[in-house]
């Protein structure tokens, strides 16, 4: 039994009267590659957004690497009107940042690509290694630094060679071809040495083709780097090839997990994407 | 092999800066060796030039700690004034000299502060010849500093709460914030320490730098070099830091907050590092400014003075430190010198007189000028581009060229 | 007593003339997100335009003047300086703002020479009055009253007219109004013109308390109205009045003590308090980064 890297138990993330994510548990080990499937609106980027320290939950907790990350319960204005479940079962606190998130070994990408998009593609990946720095401002501003600066470049050049961006190092982010960006952008990740990488709809906007070249570098960069990967992903013919876990989320709420075979024929799932017969 | 460009690069822009400062001395050192009635006008030490050399030299780095803020890291802070005042404060009741302290604050009955560093230095060094000199410099270096540090340590303890608001908000709250330094230091109960509403003046200003002989003869004129040199200096450490890792992170901010924190850059840390950077070198201008105008008086630092300041940064480009410095030189000398003529009634030989020309023209036409640049020409002189980006052969281009 | 309530009153009245200026900050920052920093000097040049208007017309024919004047002037930037910016980033057009009140200013210095001007009496305004015991002028007595009555026209306007739903349409999404066939810069235009229109009459009330007019008459008033506006939540009209209020009663409060050198002080301490607390101000919307 390989080692649990994301335990997420009973979150539910509360907006005004709207629960987007409805006391959703799931767990990703080490190696594995686990979608998060569903409609529309279903709560899967909240879902991200949650595990990664951008909004705090309302209630719930997730244990990142065996140890507690996020943790939250319902409080002020929310404690009266909470509609989710699981009320009372936390009783701690613990909201880190993202970049803290991060620098625990979680990397993320965005659904709506966000690169720094007026800087070169060496800069955006290099910009991406300093939170594994160790010089201060004062030690990076006089060089003082130089064997590491020079240390971060090399790596990043690696980085890129081995993602076959390194020969559009000096050009912009912004003026790379879509797919290329996206590409950019788990490069970019994985420059910040995670553990988990978390994609969000890598695939979102491209054309069959590329999608099947996406599936191949998404395992390709599983094994190079030894990273586990949780995903949000539309394209079914990505997600049933390329996971070993899958779960469905449906306003919010979890209505299935399993393989990928036990997903295509539960018919909870089917009616959640197709409606009901009547 | 991006190293070695660097260092080529690096070695390129000291030989340039070396040869400014030395360009610096022999101008303003003509109308001393040459005999006095070969000294073309513009030489004159009462020049309109010098002056403009050493408010430009004062207000590029003002300006260009603005650029670090509002152009690298994105946080547009109009609190610059503020950060000026608490440096020029800072540096001249640190450096007014113990003899003329009764004569300045006689209104409090002599200051609260009774010690200087030049004098402190004096003691030990003595006050003639090479001791003397360098009991000024290091009195005034150490001043310039600690100008810099309260600033930043102001900046520390106002960026607290200010820092976590959103773009114009944090404009505004900042705005107050020099507004609210603009009238504590104004204060008749902090009399004995700022001197009230009244201005602190005695203390070493450009001029002291100037090499004389016991009759006070001037024998080298150093008072546009010495605000050349901090400036240049205080510049370059700003360079230093925007091509380090954590000038990078500070544009990744910049361009997208989220991705940035997403990508582990801790918001709350590095806003907060460029605030204070800022705000020491903002301080340090201020004790230049001081130093320029030759006295500290908390009614100067307005609002008005961070306005012209972030039009200086806005017209060299958001985000270009060259730009900045350029803007600045071409702001001071339009401004105080070279529209100048607008100001003065010209009768024509016919005995008509130029129509508009009157006090107070310069400004307007100065004004429709910074009009015109700011809704034509949005990038700015530099746009994000810097000086030596100019020369460089672009390496996308030849890419392209190869390819075809 | 007797100067407590002299105190609270020309607070109130100045809060109210801070209200009118206030307000045009507010609308313009609700619909183009843009701290228009050439408001305040709007404002001055509408004091202005009043005495050089009074000194050769009667009253009757020089006020009304004013005002379409100031509103013609207020037009006239937005088109000039504001238009071209619409697709640019938000600092440049703040930037612009506060290049347009530079140019005022100086234009202002160069028209009066720099000089202190002195605002013409308006008859009945300028009049004393006595009130709890307390002399005053009927100016001060007036302003909340009249500001009330145009805030309350000004809500009808915009709740209960084409116009008015336009101009909630476009301050709430910018972009789908004009998706939807709103014409943008009309209604942009036409919260310049209400800006400006309330900025002149402010003028007048203000201008007949503190008669002197000097080229940077319009800063400080209009930074006091801006915090006003933010500190009632920016965008939102009925905070903008409140926030006026608050700001001219604590303003005349300080100024009553020995800390008048605060004054200002004051109301920034207040502006940056209430930002901590509740950084959309009294009544502003919370918005929130979609990522």
């Amino acid at each position: 039994m390989s080692e649990n890297v994301l335990h997420v138990e009973h979150i539910t993330m509360q907006f005004g009267g709207v629960v987007a994510v409805n006391d959703l548990s799931l767990d990703v080990n080490e190696g594995q590659i686990v979608a998060l499937i569903g409609p529309n609106g279903a709560g899967k980027t909240t879902a991200f957004n949650c595990i990664t320290g951008v909004y705090e939950p309302t209630n719930g907790k997730v244990d990142f690497l065996g140890r507690p990350m996020i943790e939250n319960f319902p409080q002020g204005k929310l404690d009266k009107t909470y509609l989710g479940e699981n009320k009372g079962l936390y009783i701690h606190r613990l909201a880190p940042t993202p970049d803290k998130i991060t620098q625990l070994g979680m990397a993320r990408t965005f659904q709506n690509i966000r690169l720094w998009k007026d800087q070169t593609v060496f800069n955006n990946v290099l910009t991406a290694k300093h939170l594994r720095r160790t010089s201060n401002l004062f030690t990076a501003a006089f060089r003082l630094n130089k064997a590491e600066e020079a240390q971060q470049r090399r790596e990043v050049m690696e980085l890129l060679e081995e993602q076959g961006l390194a020969h559009l190092k000096d050009e912009v982010a912004n003026s790379l071809p879509y797919g290329l960006q996206r590409r950019l952008e788990i490069a970019r990740a994985l420059a910040t040495h995670p553990k988990l990488l978390l994609l969000d709809e890598p695939a979102a906007g491209m054309n069959p083709q590329e999608t099947q070249e996406l599936t191949a570098f998404i395992r390709q960069v599983r094994e190079q780097y030894h990273v586990t990967v949780l995903l949000i992903e539309h394209h079914m013919d990505l997600v049933m090839e390329i996971s070993d876990l899958i779960y469905v989320l449906d306003f919010g709420k979890l209505i299935a997990q399993g393989t990928p075979k036990e997903i295509q024929n539960n018919p909870r799932v089917i009616e959640a994407y197709l409606g009901v017969a009547d | 092999m991006i190293e070695k460009r660097n260092k080529k690069g690096a070695i390129a822009a000291v030989i340039a800066c070396a040869a400014l400062l030395a360009l610096i001395v022999v101008l303003e050192n003509v109308s001393v060796f040459l005999p006095a009635d070969s000294v073309p006008n513009v030489l004159k030490p009462t020049s309109q030039l010098f002056s403009v050399l050493k408010k430009g030299a004062v207000y590029s780095l003002a300006a260009v700690s603005m650029n670090l803020l509002n152009g690298f890291t994105g946080l547009f802070s109009l609190g610059q004034a503020g950060f000026m005042l608490l440096g020029a404060y800072t540096y001249a009741i640190l450096s007014v000299p113990v003899a003329d302290r009764a004569a300045v604050y006689y209104l409090y009955g002599g200051s609260a502060v009774n010690f200087s560093f030049q004098d402190m230095f004096n003691s030990v060094l003595g006050t003639e010849g090479v001791g003397g000199a360098v009991s000024l410099g290091l009195g005034v270096a150490i001043a310039m500093v600690l100008a810099g540090c309260v600033a930043a340590a102001f900046a520390y303890l106002i960026g607290l709460p200010v820092l976590r608001l959103k773009s114009d908000y944090l404009a505004i709250a900042t705005l107050g914030f020099a507004e609210i330094l603009k009238a504590v230091f104004q204060w008749q109960a902090l009399g004995p320490v700022t001197n009230g509403a009244n201005m602190i003046k005695n203390f070493p200003t450009f001029s002291s730098f100037n090499i004389t002989d016991a009759g006070g003869k001037v024998l080298l004129r150093l008072s546009v070099f010495f605000p050349f040199l901090v400036s240049m200096i205080c510049i370059a450490v700003i360079c230093l830091i925007i091509n380090s890792s954590y000038g990078r992170a500070f544009k990744a901010i910049r361009e997208d907050e989220i991705a940035a924190e997403a990508m582990g850059i801790n918001l709350a840390k590095h806003k907060m590092l460029s605030f204070c950077t800022s705000a020491f070198f903002a301080g340090v201008s201020g004790a230049l400014f001081a130093m320029f105008v030759t006295n500290a008086q908390a009614k100067v630092y307005t609002t008005t003075m961070t306005y012209e300041i972030l039009l200086i940064v806005v017209i060299g480009g958001i985000g270009s430190i060259s730009g900045s410095v350029m803007a600045t030189f071409l702001y001071v000398a339009c401004s105080e010198w070279w529209l100048r003529f607008l100001d003065n009634e010209i009768t024509l030989a016919s005995g008509m007189k130029v129509p508009f020309l009157r006090a107070g023209f310069r400004m307007v036409v100065f004004s429709v000028v910074i009009m015109i640049v700011v809704l034509f020409f949005r990038r700015g002189l530099m746009g994000d581009k810097e000086l030596p980006d100019l020369f460089k052969r672009r390496p996308k281009a030849a890419g392209k060229e190869e390819q075809a | 007593m007797e100067f407590a309530i002299s105190v609270l009153i020309s607070g109130i009245s100045v809060g109210g003339q801070y209200a009118l200026i206030a307000i045009g900050y507010t609308m313009v920052y609700g619909i183009l997100r843009l701290i228009n920093f050439a408001h305040g000097d709007v404002f001055m040049v509408a004091g202005l335009l009043g005495i050089y208007l009074s000194a050769s017309l009667p009253l009757y024919v020089a006020l009304p003047l004013v005002l379409l004047l100031t509103v013609a002037l207020g037009f006239c930037i937005e088109r000039c300086a504001y238009k071209p910016l619409r697709s640019a980033p938000r600092m440049s057009v703040m930037i612009s703002a506060i290049g347009v009140s530079y140019l005022i200013q100086n234009t202002a210095t160069y028209i009066t020479g720099g000089q202190p001007m002195t605002y013409p009496v308006i008859p009945f305004l300028s009049d004393t009055v006595k009130i709890a015991g307390t002399s005053t002028k009927w100016v001060t007595i007036l302003t909340p009253f009249l500001v009330l009555a145009l805030v309350i026209a000004l809500q009808q306007l915009i709740n209960h007219t084409k116009v008015g739903m336009a101009m909630r349409a476009v301050a709430k999404d910018f972009e789908t109004s004009q998706l939807m066939g709103i014409k943008i810069n009309s209604v942009i235009s036409v919260t310049f013109i209400i800006g400006s229109a309330l900025a002149a009459v402010g003028s007048m009330l203000y201008f007949t308390n503190f008669q002197a007019i000097t080229p940077t008459a319009g800063a400080l008033p209009g930074l006091r109205a801006f915090v006003a506006a933010v500190v009632g939540g920016i965008g939102s009209i009925p905070g903008a009045v409140i926030g006026a209020f608050i700001i001219g009663i604590c303003e005349n409060v300080i100024k009553s003590t020995q800390f008048t050198v605060f004054s200002d002080a004051g109301t920034f301490a207040l502006l940056i308090l209430i930002l901590v607390v509740k950084p959309t101000g009294l009544f502003g919307e919370k918005v929130t980064d979609k990522v």
